[in-house]
């Protein structure tokens, strides 16, 4: 396959995360439409490795999954002490920034 | 057409419908199972480039770890809690998000379609440690070599990043008295 093929399967993905982001309002889905656009640049970084013959690409989402991880960590853990403070994730309603 | 082709347009099928499904899904359970299986199916274009190595990583860390620990918060906090039952304060943000997400696909094929070509010598980026990752079809030892040579600073400053995450979550995850 071509590597605009692979490049813009990964636009598709990209795109359904940013969809994903903009409709939601949960959260949780708007957290994992963030790792479907995460997902989407490694799949480009990796199809452009495979197309150049270098591993520099793998490297990076290598260290990419390492700051995803990081990332959910946090990010999970901000969601709990929201919930447990509010009861209640509508992203809607979470416009003070103070507990 | 050829084994390669078939497999490419089966993957990519795939690979969008359970992506449209996290997004799509009322439940956020369901949502989430979705997004395991994109990130197999992902696994599987990784193996299709021959990046064996990021292929495993990707299911045993993404598909494993992370998405158990969301897994995990989704089911703590009230799983049969739709979306449907809150009221929407922003009626039109379905409408424009998804116009906005056309667009955006749109933008993006096209600069891909027209400008994703590899010109020049194809071995000009990497070095001869990264070219034996290829060469080997990402198999762990070159992809070790490589890190531990060319890539070691990066992987050092990421422990502190882990190190600084889990403090993170220990101070939110602190009940506050």
């Amino acid at each position: 396959m071509p590597l605009s093929a692979y490049l813009i399967m990964s636009a598709l993905l990209f795109t359904i995360g940013v969809i994903g982001v903009l409709i939601r309002r949960n959260p949780l889905i708007i957290f994992m439409s963030i790792e479907l656009m995460l997902n989407a640049v490694n799949l480009s970084f990796v199809a452009l490795s495979h197309f150049l013959d270098s591993a520099d690409g793998q490297m990076f989402v290598f260290l990419v999954l390492t700051v995803a991880a990081a990332e959910v960590v946090v990010g999970l853990a901000l969601i709990v002490s929201i919930y447990r403070r509010r009861h209640n994730i509508d992203v809607d309603e979470m416009n003070i920034m103070r507990g | 057409m050829t084994f390669d082709i078939v497999s490419f347009i089966v993957l990519a099928v795939a690979t969008t419908a359970t992506a449209l499904g996290v997004i799509a899904f009322k439940n956020a359970v369901h949502s989430a199972l979705s997004l395991i299986l994109t990130l197999l199916f992902l696994a599987l274009f990784y193996l299709q480039l021959q990046a064996m190595f990021i292929a495993v990583v990707q299911i045993l860390i993404y598909a494993g770890a992370i998405m158990v620990l969301f897994l995990f918060v989704v089911t703590m906090l009230a799983p049969d809690q739709n979306e449907s039952d809150l009221k929407d304060a922003i009626p039109w943000q379905r409408i424009v998000g998804g116009l906005l997400g056309l667009v955006l696909v749109a933008a993006l094929s096209y600069e891909l379609f027209t400008g994703a070509q590899i010109t020049g010598p194809k071995a000009a980026a990497g070095n001869s440690l990264t070219q034996a990752v290829t060469a080997y079809h990402g198999d762990t030892q070159a992809f070790g070599m490589a890190l531990f040579h060319g890539f070691l600073f990066p992987f050092e400053v990421t422990s502190l990043l882990i190190i600084v995450a889990i403090l993170g979550a220990l101070v939110f995850g602190r009940r506050a008295n």
